[in-house]
């Protein structure tokens, strides 16, 4: 219930602080992806105003990921509200999760209502069957999961480094995320037996985020774009994924939140 | 007094009319903005892939746009050095991005093969963009159907153009009527004896009445082509031996040149001027004649006298 509350508050707090602002942004980027990109284009209509949506979900989630990331604890040290908070009986792990579950939730609550605009746009473009909105939920909830994992990453960062920094670490181990399978590359190619092991570990300790963008070598946006099913178990196996590593995560940044000293 | 606020504003203001003179200046002393009419920033296809970080779809969105507006505004290209230099460039990058935009194979190897002023005028990156698209997707006939229109329009190879249409056609989603499209390239190309075994194909195990009717029309077409042609080789071969032409076709079983005269396929007699030494097709026949491409008479004459020892 203690997680829950701080949850609920970190929420309210993201709200109040207009994070959902940028949903504005995703709207005039749907307009115009609906009224005037169908003009630059020779066919794929469609196809444009999936990509754009769904990119730009995943583009604004992860900013916001990222930034709001940065703070969720940094903001609290800083305000000394965390003071206040751990005089109450809380555990720092509860803190930690239900700042994370805030703003996960907050992305949830993001994307939910970007999916929406976005099957409002198809529906403007003459988006006929249920079909056509019902292919946009597996890519959708594979970058809520990429976005989730973003947020665990940036939260780590944020319990024991500055915002300018975390900032700055989470986009980089971003960016390595969607590289990552070129690290068992490096392993098969190096004459080195440590290196092929480094690099190994490194696969394997490095979050994996094109676990989310690609399944079965097919890229999750265009598995939407051409109604492509995605298997079910690359999903669940996605979302096992999401879950174990989140959860390691947070109990990084539990374990180094609580080794802190806030005399 | 001034106003808080308003000399920093007046600063700004200052500073913003001077931005464009200054650097006005600075370019002038650099010997002008190194502006290139033709950039291409990533010419290879897989960093790029690479480096769109899962947003693949979106930007083979954004490089086909690009490519469009780069073939479309004929100002804009009328200005580079070479008009289309990087189109095969940017439809490769889109096609490695999103190998599933068929589109793209299709328009863009229209785009890269339409002579110059019209397209890029480079025929052989048509056909290696044609030929990705194929090795990606083997089962889509419309590829190769355009692959085989490239070769008959801007290689005029219509062989080449009906062997390519051919494979089309023994796919399962090809339409019916490309088998007959291979055989009138084939005898468009002079291969009429491939033309002639297709169109019987057609014409024996199509299920289609129209694709049927068409074979037949064309199989009879051919028939009517080559009687005439043999007819009027055997007239001319009367005249060498008795001076002057047939009064009717049947003189020419009587002189031992023929031993039977072919009626048309639709069993009707063919028409014959013995002042001209002509046969035609009568005026009562049911054939739906339809000419040729190909006029191949010759070949066929050369082919008849070699058999009746000329």
């Amino acid at each position: 219930m203690r997680v829950l509350a701080i949850a609920r508050n970190t929420f309210r707090e993201n709200i109040r602080d207009k994070v959902l602002y940028n949903l504005i942004l995703f709207a005039l980027l749907m307009i115009l992806s609906s009224f005037v990109l169908g003009q630059l284009t020779l066919g794929y209509e469609d196809k444009v105003i999936v990509d754009i949506g769904l990119s730009a979900i995943s583009m604004i989630g992860t900013l916001i990921a990222i930034f709001i990331g940065i703070g969720l604890v940094y903001k609290e040290i800083e305000r000394r509200t965390v003071y206040a908070l751990l005089a109450k009986p809380v555990h720092r792990w509860e803190f930690i999760l239900g700042k994370y579950l805030g703003l996960a939730f907050t992305l949830l609550v993001n994307v939910t209502i970007m999916t929406a605009g976005l099957s409002l746009a198809l529906a403007y473009h003459g988006g006929l069957g249920l079909q056509s909105y019902l292919r946009l939920l597996p890519a959708v909830y594979l970058i809520f999961l990429s976005l989730a994992l973003t947020t665990a990453v940036a939260l780590v960062f944020s319990s024991f480094s500055t915002p300018a920094l975390s900032a700055l670490f989470t986009f980089f181990l971003w960016v390595i995320g969607h590289f990552n399978e070129d690290l068992l590359q490096f392993a098969r190619l190096t004459k080195s037996a440590v290196a092929g092991i480094a690099f190994k570990v490194l696969y394997y300790v490095l979050p994996n985020l094109a676990a989310f963008t690609s399944i079965d070598s097919r890229n999750v946006i265009q598995s939407a774009t051409y109604y492509e099913p995605i298997p079910a178990a690359a999903v669940v196996w996605a979302s096992v994924y999401a879950l174990l590593y989140c959860g390691l995560l947070l109990a990084a940044a539990a374990a180094i939140f609580s080794g802190r000293d806030f005399k | 007094m001034v106003r808080r606020g308003g000399w920093p504003a007046a600063l700004f203001l200052a500073a913003a009319l001077l931005v464009k003179p200054v650097q006005d200046r600075v370019d002038a002393s650099r010997g002008g903005p190194k502006i290139d009419p033709d950039l291409l920033y990533f010419s290879s296809p897989p960093v790029l892939k690479a480096l769109a970080l899962g947003y693949d779809s979106l930007l083979a969105d954004i490089y086909w746009m690009r490519a469009i507006q780069y073939y479309g505004r004929r100002d804009e290209a009328a200005r580079r050095p070479v008009r289309y230099k990087n189109l095969a460039a940017m439809l490769d990058i889109v096609t490695t991005l999103d190998p599933r935009m068929l589109d793209v194979y299709r328009a863009g190897s229209i785009f890269l093969a339409e002579p110059d002023p019209i397209g890029a005028g480079q025929p052989d990156a048509a056909m290696k963009l044609l030929d990705k698209g194929i090795s990606l997707h083997p089962e889509e006939w419309r590829l190769r159907f355009d692959k085989g229109l490239a070769y008959f329009i801007y290689f005029k190879d219509p062989v080449r153009a009906a062997r390519i249409w051919f494979e089309a056609s023994r796919l399962a989603s090809s339409p019916p009527w490309m088998e007959g499209l291979a055989a009138r390239a084939f005898s468009e190309g002079g291969e009429i004896a491939t033309a002639k075994d297709l169109y019987r194909r057609q014409f024996e195990g199509s299920d289609r009445r129209e694709v049927r009717e068409n074979a037949r029309d064309h199989l009879a077409s051919i028939q009517v082509d080559e009687d005439i042609w043999a007819l009027e080789f055997f007239v001319e071969k009367y005249v060498r031996s008795h001076g002057k032409p047939p009064a009717g076709l049947l003189d020419l079983i009587r002189a031992g040149l023929v031993r039977a005269v072919p009626l048309d396929p639709s069993g009707v007699a063919y028409a014959y001027d013995p002042a001209t030494g002509k046969v035609r097709l009568s005026p009562e026949s049911k054939v739906h004649y339809l000419a040729l491409p190909y006029d191949y008479r010759e070949a066929y004459r050369k082919q008849l006298a070699r058999a009746y020892g000329e």
